[in-house]
């Protein structure tokens, strides 16, 4: 089967793809070529930014060209290429990898090189700010609201909920569990609750991160409200709903609420285009409002070979032009103040969205606080699985946290 | 004949041995043995993983006490981890084994029909990239999906389990039904030892635990029936019509010829496997991210976890080098167990 | 056997015992039958239910995944299939990702075929120094997490020149440890005595590996091309350090990596499993011709009896 001949026929075969398939020498020419790295995102997204950059491409034609490169596995391919020593010249950064990225010496400060950086919700600026130091422009952000289901609230006769108590209200008027229907999807997730704890008055840690301040009366009523929804019966998981996520059960009708980000909007026209929904802004805690901005920047590397053109992209990409251009899809809301009033006009119905950036909190603490952050998913999913008290939880999270900081706080003496 | 070491060798054979694996051994000096030597210096210093590898400072074994004798959350994670990834060792290894074999030798009967049928078919799974086939099973064991649709027709009145999101354990359950549970055992249960209760070591693997367990039967069984066939084959003819003629037929001529034969292949698809199964990854990144209630964190994937997402690459590189110990340890144990008798 | 047992019958008077041990036989048959029928179900199931979820549409599949005919039907009361799973998946770049993918697996598959049997040989029957040393350290390579060898790779690949090329991709996997381990337990289990008399006859060991040992372990080399393409098929992670920015050398599973979007946590399922399908078929279809290669029961030319 495979006789000598067939292997040096096979072998050269082989070779000549291989020669076909290298990339051709690129164009000697005078513009300077930047990448821009990201993660894929709906096609819809995807093409547009594509489109965005062959504008600029044609704008600044001899001068500078950019390629656009979408990979999977971000982290890890970003991560690889800056310890390789080959950084893209434009890449995307969480606002929760921000510290990581910083505390590696990975960013170079935008703060004199961001244009009208006051024009930016000062929530998102904060973002994208350690150490005092604002990094890098937000390109879009998303923030946390309650879906509700239109149908069953009306059929029910019930206002959506402005408080918590009509919340909970709701939630237990909604529920038939001999239908398989709850009043509300609950995912037993950090960046979820975390939104409960601040409408509460609570918090994560202290101002400079010396300490944990999550081991509160606050915190506990936060605690005790969020999971009580899912003890009382109320509430269900997503996967007790057949769904991978939030979105997925409240789509499928089988939860009248979920708390979730602008990202539901086109995932429910796709998929559940039949699904007659609302959105308002969460529900009012013992504190006031509060909610969470999920958001991404546009970050240059310290050691960007061509800084003042990775710049002039940023720049332009997140400036008033850029910005409108770039959220006029829906998709994304845009990070800039003075685009507001614009932006609501096309869309007013994702309105409570947007309010939220007023009084949202960013979702950034400290390098390695991924411990504390599984540490609270893991309580909260022992409480849901009923082998946890709120009490115990919380003294668990302080105990893991305390000892995160400490961490954090020796190494940055230590330099 | 030439001496080396006091020991003597054939010219030939030591010539032609050199140059047959040199080039092998080429590629795994460059790509492997480089960049592992890369990683256990690494695992002594506080490298994030995002500078460069050369701003790393030097920390001693900090990061091997970290995990190992230093009480605290890294501690507690990794004998999580390494009690996780252990129940998930003992369930999968022995029974994959055993279920391609069962496969192998029936497929390789002569009077199967369909024989092209079967060997693709159970083949099937391991074809396709463990992404995917972990994407098609979480849709099958969802809450309300097909298998619990199917428990449910054969049993009535079953109370559909959340096979994706459970962290209670298989231990604890069964004592559960015995009327034992945490408020009611003795006091010492509670003891904590390298960082979890004794309660919680005991535990068992999670229901989710065991759906990913399940998964890697499913898949990786067809892998090592290909093995087993391959190696069926080269058991000479002869030496069952031998068997034949004096009377060993069936299970006999199985466990007289064939297991025996087989034994080098066993060695192999064990020791592979549990190479494997100690550093299940893929499946739990896609299903479970090491939930529900860190009941499906393993090893692996706390290696991947603080070199990718927590910036501690020297911590991971330490996780991944203790993991390494514990898997060669136990391939040398066991080549002993079953090397020793091998007489071929 | 099953079925030969009655011509027996007609044939000779059978003993109570010859009788039991028949029935046994048969019952065994049967049964054995069963199971294989029931596990191939089990193994291909999942697959006719992706194959028949691909051809609706998006909300269909979310409402009955369970149909394995689309919902809605067209004006003359058929079916109504879906193509826009596939029709997403063929606006990736997927002619090229799929000759990619084929150039990498063919490469793969190829070296392994020669490397891997050569230095399992050497550890399975030519004695030279250091030969256990090295065959312990090959398994090693095998018990550390590819995972914290991704970066050191990535500089060793930049140092010579090799990211963004198929020579990058390529080079680092021509050999795996576990092609190596498995044909040197299969060499072992080969007879000593046929390649001895090959020896007496005055051929060299080059020549014995190649004119009398290769041709004997078809099924061996069988497994090992299976294994080396698939691997090389379905990798993810190599190739998407080495060539995660040039899109003109992504190989499949990067590609339909890309088409999952929304930062992998929410699918759309018409694409995901149409891009599954796609990636899955040629290597389903490889498997099946290559499978012929198992024959059960290889008789060894002058060793009879």
């Amino acid at each position: 089967m495979f006789g000598n001949r067939n292997f040096v026929v096979a072998v050269v075969l082989i070779v000549a793809l291989a020669l076909a398939v290298l990339p051709t020498a690129a164009q000697e020419g005078e513009a300077v070529e930047l990448t821009l790295m990201g993660w894929s995102s709906s096609s819809a997204e995807n093409d547009r930014l594509q489109q965005m950059i062959d504008d600029f491409n044609s704008e600044y034609e001899g001068q500078i060209h950019v390629t656009l490169n979408l990979v999977p596995e971000y982290d890890t391919t970003l991560q690889t290429a800056l310890a390789g020593g080959e950084p893209p010249d434009v890449f995307y950064v969480d606002s929760f990898r921000l510290p990581d990225y910083v505390e590696a010496g990975a960013l170079m400060p935008g703060e004199d090189l961001i244009e009208e950086p006051d024009d930016f919700y000062p929530s998102l600026r904060q973002a994208f700010t350690y150490d005092g130091v604002f990094y890098c422009p937000p390109k879009d952000f998303s923030t946390l609201a309650l879906f509700y289901n239109v149908d069953m609230f009306e059929e029910a006769g019930l206002e959506p909920p402005q408080t918590w108590d009509e919340m909970r209200a709701a939630a237990e008027a909604l529920t038939d569990e001999d239908a398989g229907v709850y009043g509300l999807v609950l995912s037993a997730d950090f960046a979820r609750w975390i939104a409960f704890l601040y409408a509460a008055g609570g918090s994560v840690t202290d101002e400079d991160f010396t300490e944990m301040t999550i081991n509160s009366p606050e915190a506990l009523e936060a605690l005790e409200f969020y999971t009580g929804l899912y003890l009382d019966g109320f509430a269900a998981t997503p996967s007790e709903l057949d769904s991978g996520w939030n979105g997925e059960a409240f789509g499928k009708g089988l939860a009248a609420m979920a708390v979730e980000g602008n990202w539901m909007v086109p995932f429910l026209a796709d998929n559940f285009p039949d699904v007659n929904y609302g959105v308002v802004e969460l529900p009012e805690g013992p504190a006031g409002r509060a909610t969470m901005a999920f958001t991404v920047c546009y970050a240059v590397p310290a050691e960007a070979a061509h800084p003042d053109e990775s710049w002039t992209l940023v720049n332009w990409l997140t400036g008033p032009e850029g910005m409108a251009q770039w959220v006029s899809l829906g998709l994304a809301m845009p990070t800039r103040q003075s685009l507001r009033d614009q932006w609501l006009e096309q869309f007013p119905e994702l309105e409570p969205f947007l309010n939220g950036a007023e009084y949202a909190h960013k979702w950034q603490f400290i390098p390695g606080f991924q411990d504390v952050l599984d540490t609270v998913n893991d309580n909260i999913q022992r409480i849901f699985a009923g082998t946890q008290t709120p009490e115990d939880a919380l003294a668990e999270i302080e105990e893991v946290g305390n000892e995160v900081l400490e961490r954090y706080q020796a190494e940055r003496a230590e330099e | 004949m030439i001496q080396f070491f006091g020991r003597s060798y054939d010219r030939e054979d030591l010539i032609a041995g050199v140059l047959f694996i040199l080039p092998a051994a080429l590629i795994f000096l460059i790509f492997l043995v480089i960049p592992i030597v890369f990683a256990v210096a690494i695992s002594f210093t506080d490298w994030n993983g995002i500078s460069p590898p050369s701003e790393a400072n030097g920390v001693g074994l900090a990061n091997y006490e970290a995990l190992l004798t230093q009480p605290g959350i890294r501690q507690s994670d990794f004998f999580k981890a390494l009690k996780n990834t252990v129940y998930y060792v003992i369930g999968v290894v022995p029974t994959q084994t055993a279920l391609a074999l069962l496969l192998a030798v029936i497929v390789n009967q002569r009077w199967l029909k369909a024989k092209g049928f079967f060997r693709t078919a159970f083949y099937f799974p391991s074809i396709t990239s463990s992404v995917v086939i972990s994407l098609i099973f979480m849709w099958l064991f969802t809450r309300g999906g097909l298998i619990n649709y199917l428990i449910g027709r054969i049993f009535p009145g079953y109370n559909p389990v959340n096979w994706l999101d459970d962290p209670t354990g298989l231990i604890h359950n069964i004592l559960g039904l015995l009327g034992v549970t945490l408020r009611s055992a003795p006091d010492w249960v509670r003891t904590k030892v390298l960082g979890l209760t004794i309660w919680d070591w005991i535990s068992g693997p999670s229901t989710t635990m065991i759906s990913i367990m399940l998964l890697n039967i499913w898949t990786t069984s067809g892998t090592m029936m290909v093995i087993f066939l391959a190696a069926l084959q080269d058991i000479p003819r002869h030496l069952y019509e031998a068997a034949y003629v004096d009377g060993a037929t069936g299970w006999r001529a199985f466990w007289s010829i064939t297991l025996p034969m087989l034994r080098p292949t066993i060695f192999f698809v064990v020791t592979i496997g549990m190479i494997g199964c100690f550093q299940v990854f893929d499946q739990i990144f896609v299903i479970s991210s090491g939930g529900p209630a860190k009941t499906t964190l393993t090893i692996a994937w706390m290696v991947y976890r603080n070199g990718f997402m927590n910036s501690d690459m020297g911590l991971a590189a330490a996780t991944a080098f203790v993991l390494f110990i514990i898997i060669f340890s136990l391939t040398l144990l066991q080549r002993r167990l079953i090397g020793e008798r091998m007489q071929i | 056997m099953a079925e030969q047992a009655p011509a027996l019958k007609r044939a000779q008077p059978l003993t109570l015992r010859d009788r039991l041990s028949h029935v046994m036989n048969s019952v065994i048959s049967v049964l054995s039958f069963v199971v294989l029928v029931i596990f191939a179900l089990a193994m291909i199931l999942p697959f006719i239910f992706s194959i028949a979820n691909s051809f609706k549409t998006l909300p269909d599949i979310n409402a009955n995944p369970q149909r394995l005919l689309p919902s809605d039907l067209d004006e003359d009361g058929w079916p109504d299939f879906s193509i826009q799973g596939y029709r997403e998946v063929a606006a990736g770049d997927f002619p090229r990702w799929t000759f990619n993918s084929f150039a990498y697996s063919l490469s793969v598959m190829i070296s392994h075929l020669i490397l891997d049997s050569l230095a399992g040989y050497a550890l399975a029957r030519l004695r030279f120094p250091g030969r256990d040393a090295v065959f312990m350290g090959i398994i090693g390579t095998m018990m550390i997490p590819g995972i914290v060898l991704l970066i050191p790779r990535f500089i060793i690949l930049k140092q010579l020149g090799m990211i963004n090329t198929f020579a990058g991709l390529v080079l680092p996997v021509m050999a795996d440890a576990f092609g190596i381990f498995m044909m040197k337990q299969f060499f072992e289990s080969i007879p000593r005595e046929i390649e001895e008399a090959a020896k007496v006859d005055g051929a060299n060991r080059l020549m014995i590996f190649a004119r009398v040992v290769m041709p004997m372990s078809t099924p061996a080399l069988t497994a090992l091309a299976i294994f080396g393409f698939q691997g090389a098929w379905n990798d993810f992670m190599t190739p998407l350090i080495v060539v995660a920015s040039d899109k003109n050398l992504y190989t499949l599973p990067l590609g339909l990596a890309l088409l999952r979007g929304f930062a992998g946590s929410q699918f759309r399922w018409d694409t995901f499993l149409a891009g599954s399908i796609v990636t899955t078929l040629p290597m389903a279809i490889i498997f099946f011709v290559l499978q012929r290669y198992f024959v059960e029961g290889i008789a060894y030319a002058g060793l009879k009896g």
